[in-house]
């Protein structure tokens, strides 16, 4: 009889017992990731994205963990390297902007540099979902210099784009300082923005630049071959 | 009693509102009122329209600080023709002129087409600017978590019944022996604890078995549903998984809506690989000094937490130039699917057109510190592709499906068309439960 009554607290004391073992890996400290449960093929010996590998209790070795802490996932392509495209009518945008970040390099673009991209109703749309992205939280919905950031930030405000200062900025000029951003204020956008995307947003620059009207008409395509 | 102490004592509430608006008069009579208030809102609209960008009152941005430069110039130079075209004016040789352009060079102040009258507006407004009093809002001190351990309180209150049990048992066999002791009758022998026990459980089978079975029930209850969240940090059921960055990032302040006095950054202007990419990315430091540069002061934090981001680019805030000394920031990965599962965002936010916050949750409205919203395990992803309506609609991906769908019976599979029944096709019909499609 009481043989039974001691394996019944057994049996009870360990079921109450992996209950909160169960209760303890699911989380609670909000710091801690907690504990992986059989974390077979939830590490790839292959490098992803973002993982911390110093960090994942599974590694072998503390060494190791730190020799792989010190070696980051994300890595800069090798200098020089020039994207493929395999669309040849965009290959010309993946060559190197050949245009300094320097004063003279702003003025010689504002000269020479051409956007490749016509100016048409349909490039003027996508420019407009890439400008409300990345651009209307400064410039402002309609380019007056009057976005969230600037009213409720406090931050410095850009010029109206069809106020005097910018109203006859030329399209190099613009792309140069999307590109390389424009004294402190203005930041460089080329991290987040390739070629094509800053080019498409050019021309809705341009657009807002005539006070939201496509007035000057359809630019010509130019060949963006060594842009 | 005096009066005052009195009133205090009776109404604690009027004296706060007669102190409150001391107060409110107190800040009013602070900030300084300029004499011709009209010259001071037209000069403050010209120059935040035209200087605003490269200067700013009393702080140096890409030029110097503007207040008292009228005077500076005063006698020494024309600050009317500087200002309309600096770069001509240099050519006249004034030594001032010079002097600052050789300080700030090679940077150039653009032309400007204003007249005399608003260029004295604009300088009226920079000599009378007085930085308007903003409320401190007090840091939000998330408070600690409550561990969600109800149960445990269960089984402790359990143990205290049955300790009171065990004693209230052991006071009503001395009343027994003592009725039995006068009714002159021997007393229950004293047993050992365990024997008693053991004997009270024969004597009651029934309530003892019934009593373990459901004890045992519960306890595997409870056991199967901690099974369920063991390794998920997210989800209704658990805490979420919310750790400390390095720095404190407000989501709700740089991403939030603008009526709420929030910025209203798009996600994408920093997890720009959302469309484009598997990952949505985190964004480099260089993304925030697209801001940062000449923001130094947070409303919440004041500068401590952005001087962080100044020391991993190497920016030098006096200087306001980078010195080149680099320091990654290490922030802590919050979402981490393991390797064994396949999720790409660019096939979510490009080609499902979904919202962000249908998998993270309101993270712009109420997160100030990023948290895992969902709990990310294979359940939430197939019932959401069971759900989910793919919009196939101008969806360029599924031009060719649509195709086969809408076309004659000889294009597409006559089989196809029963996907169609329903008026609507699931991820689920495209294949979204596939085994392959997110393990391989
Ligand atoms: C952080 C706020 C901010 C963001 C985001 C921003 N700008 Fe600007 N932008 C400014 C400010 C401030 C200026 C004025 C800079 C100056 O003249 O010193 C400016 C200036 C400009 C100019 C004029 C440059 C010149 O050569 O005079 C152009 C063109 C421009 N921005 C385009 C863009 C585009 C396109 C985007 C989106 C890809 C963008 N900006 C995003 C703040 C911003
Ligand atoms: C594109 C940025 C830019 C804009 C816009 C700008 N400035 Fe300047 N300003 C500068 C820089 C840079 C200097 C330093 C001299 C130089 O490098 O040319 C300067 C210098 C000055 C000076 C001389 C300061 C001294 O210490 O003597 C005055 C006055 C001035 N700016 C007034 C204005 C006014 C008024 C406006 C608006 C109507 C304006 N600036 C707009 C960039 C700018
Ligand atoms: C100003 C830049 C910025 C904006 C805008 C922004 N984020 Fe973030 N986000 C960050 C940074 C920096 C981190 C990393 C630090 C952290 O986790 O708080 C982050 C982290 C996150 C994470 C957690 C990532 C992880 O480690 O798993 C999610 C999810 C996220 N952001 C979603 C969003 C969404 C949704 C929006 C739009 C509502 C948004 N973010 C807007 C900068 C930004
Ligand atoms: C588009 C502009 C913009 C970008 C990009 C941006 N910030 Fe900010 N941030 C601001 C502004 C404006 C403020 C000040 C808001 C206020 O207090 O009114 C601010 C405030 C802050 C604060 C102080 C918050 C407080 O409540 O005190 C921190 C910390 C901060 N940012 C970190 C970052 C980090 C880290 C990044 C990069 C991932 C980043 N910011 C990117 C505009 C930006
Ligand atoms: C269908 C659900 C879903 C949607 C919609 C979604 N995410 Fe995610 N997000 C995830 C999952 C799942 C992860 C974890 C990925 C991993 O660990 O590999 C994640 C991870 C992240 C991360 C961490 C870093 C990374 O890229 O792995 C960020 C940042 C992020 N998401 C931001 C965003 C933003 C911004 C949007 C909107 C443009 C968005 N997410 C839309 C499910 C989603
Ligand atoms: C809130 C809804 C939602 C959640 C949660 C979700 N998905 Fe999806 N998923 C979608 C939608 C909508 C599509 C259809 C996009 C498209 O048209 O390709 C999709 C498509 C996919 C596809 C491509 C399917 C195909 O036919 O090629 C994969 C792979 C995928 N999801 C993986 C995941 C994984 C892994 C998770 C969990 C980590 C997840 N999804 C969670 C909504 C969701
Ligand atoms: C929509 C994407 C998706 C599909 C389709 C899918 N899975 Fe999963 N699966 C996941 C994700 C995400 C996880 C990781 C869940 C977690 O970490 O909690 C997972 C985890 C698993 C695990 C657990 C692995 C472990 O050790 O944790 C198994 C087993 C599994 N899946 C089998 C399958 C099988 C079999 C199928 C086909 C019938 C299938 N999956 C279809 C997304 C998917």
């Amino acid at each position: 009889m009481s043989k039974r009554t001691h394996s019944h607290g057994i049996a009870l004391g360990s079921m109450l017992a992996t209950v909160m073992l169960l209760a303890s890996c699911g989380g609670g400290d909000k710091n801690s990731p907690g504990v992986e449960y059989m974390p077979d093929m939830y590490r790839g010996p292959a490098v992803e994205a973002y993982v911390d590998y110093g960090q994942d209790p599974y590694t072998r070795s503390e060494e190791l963990a730190v020799s792989q802490r010190e070696r980051p996932s994300a890595r800069q392509p090798v200098a020089g390297t020039i994207p493929f495209s395999s669309d040849p009518a965009k290959a010309g945008f993946n060559m190197p902007y050949p245009y300094p970040n320097t004063v003279e390099g702003y003025e010689a673009a504002g000269v020479s540099l051409k956007d490749p991209i016509a100016m048409t109703e349909a490039n003027v749309e996508k420019g407009k979902v890439i400008f409300m992205k990345f651009c209307q939280a400064c410039h402002g919905e309609r380019g007056l210099g009057d976005g969230p950031v600037v009213n409720n930030g406090n931050y410095p405000a850009p010029p109206a784009y069809d106020g005097a200062q910018l109203k006859d900025l030329p399209e190099g000029k613009i792309f140069h300082s999307i590109t390389y951003g424009k004294n402190i204020a203005m930041g460089a956008h080329a991290s987040q923005l390739n070629k094509e995307e800053r080019w498409l947003v050019t021309r809705y620059v341009q657009f807002l630049q005539n006070g939201g009207k496509m007035e000057r008409g359809p630019v010509a395509a130019v060949a963006p071959a060594g842009n | 009693m005096p009066l005052l102490a009195r009133i205090t004592e009776r109404s604690p509430g009027l004296v706060h509102a007669i102190l409150a608006l001391f107060l409110l008069f107190g800040t009013t009579a602070l900030q300084a009122q300029p004499a011709d208030a009209a010259l001071y809102a037209s000069g403050e609209k010209i120059f935040k329209g035209n200087c605003g960008a490269c200067h700013k009152p009393d702080v140096k941005l890409v030029g110097p600080a503007l207040k008292g430069i009228k005077a500076k110039w005063e006698g020494k130079g024309d600050i009317y023709a500087w200002v309309k075209n600096s770069q001509v004016y240099l050519k006249t040789g004034n030594p001032m002129a010079t002097a600052i352009w050789e300080e700030y060079k090679p940077t150039p102040m653009t032309p400007i087409a204003l007249s005399n009258e608003e260029i004295d507006a604009a300088l009226y407004y920079v000599d009378n600017y007085a930085p308007a009093v903003t409320a401190k809002k007090e840091v939000v001190v998330e408070p600690v978590a409550a561990n969600d351990n109800n149960w445990l309180w269960l089984v402790i209150v359990a143990l205290l019944f049955l300790v009171v049990g065990l004693s209230l048992a052991g006071v009503k066999r001395d009343l027994r022996n003592s009725v039995l002791e006068a009714e002159g009758k021997a007393p229950v022998p004293d047993l050992p604890r365990m024997q008693r026990i053991s004997n009270w459980v024969g004597d009651h089978k029934v309530i003892v078995g019934l009593g373990s079975l459901f004890l045992t029930v519960w306890l595997m209850m409870l056991a199967w549903d901690a099974a369920w969240v063991i390794g998920v940090y997210g989800g209704d059921e658990v805490p979420h998984y919310k750790p400390e960055q390095p720095i404190l990032f407000n989501h709700t302040l740089h991403a939030g809506k603008v009526d709420q006095g929030n910025l209203a950054i798009n996600c994408q202007y920093c997890h720009s690989g959302a469309e484009k990419s598997k990952h949505a990315g985190i964004p480099s430091a260089n993304v925030c000094m697209n801001c940062h540069k000449a923001v130094d002061t947070g409303r919440n934090t004041g500068k401590t937490e952005i001087a962080k981001i100044y020391a991993a680019t190497g920016w030098d805030p006096g200087k306001m130039a980078f010195t080149g000394k680099e320091q990654p920031i290490r922030w802590i990965k919050v979402h981490n699917l393991p390797d064994l599962a396949f999720f790409s965002h660019a096939q979510h936010i490009a080609v499902g057109k979904m919202e962000c916050q249908e998998c993270h949750g309101p993270i712009d409205v109420q997160m100030d510190v990023a948290e895992q919203w969902s709990p990310l395990t294979m359940g939430w992803c197939i019932q959401c592709h069971a759900q989910k309506e793919v919009k196939m609609a101008g969806n360029g991906y599924y031009d060719e499906v649509m195709a086969r769908l809408n076309g004659d019976e000889n294009l597409g599979h006559a089989e196809l068309k029963k996907y169609l029944e329903d008026g609507k096709i699931t991820v689920k019909e495209l294949g979204g439960w596939e085994c392959s499609k997110c393990h391989y």
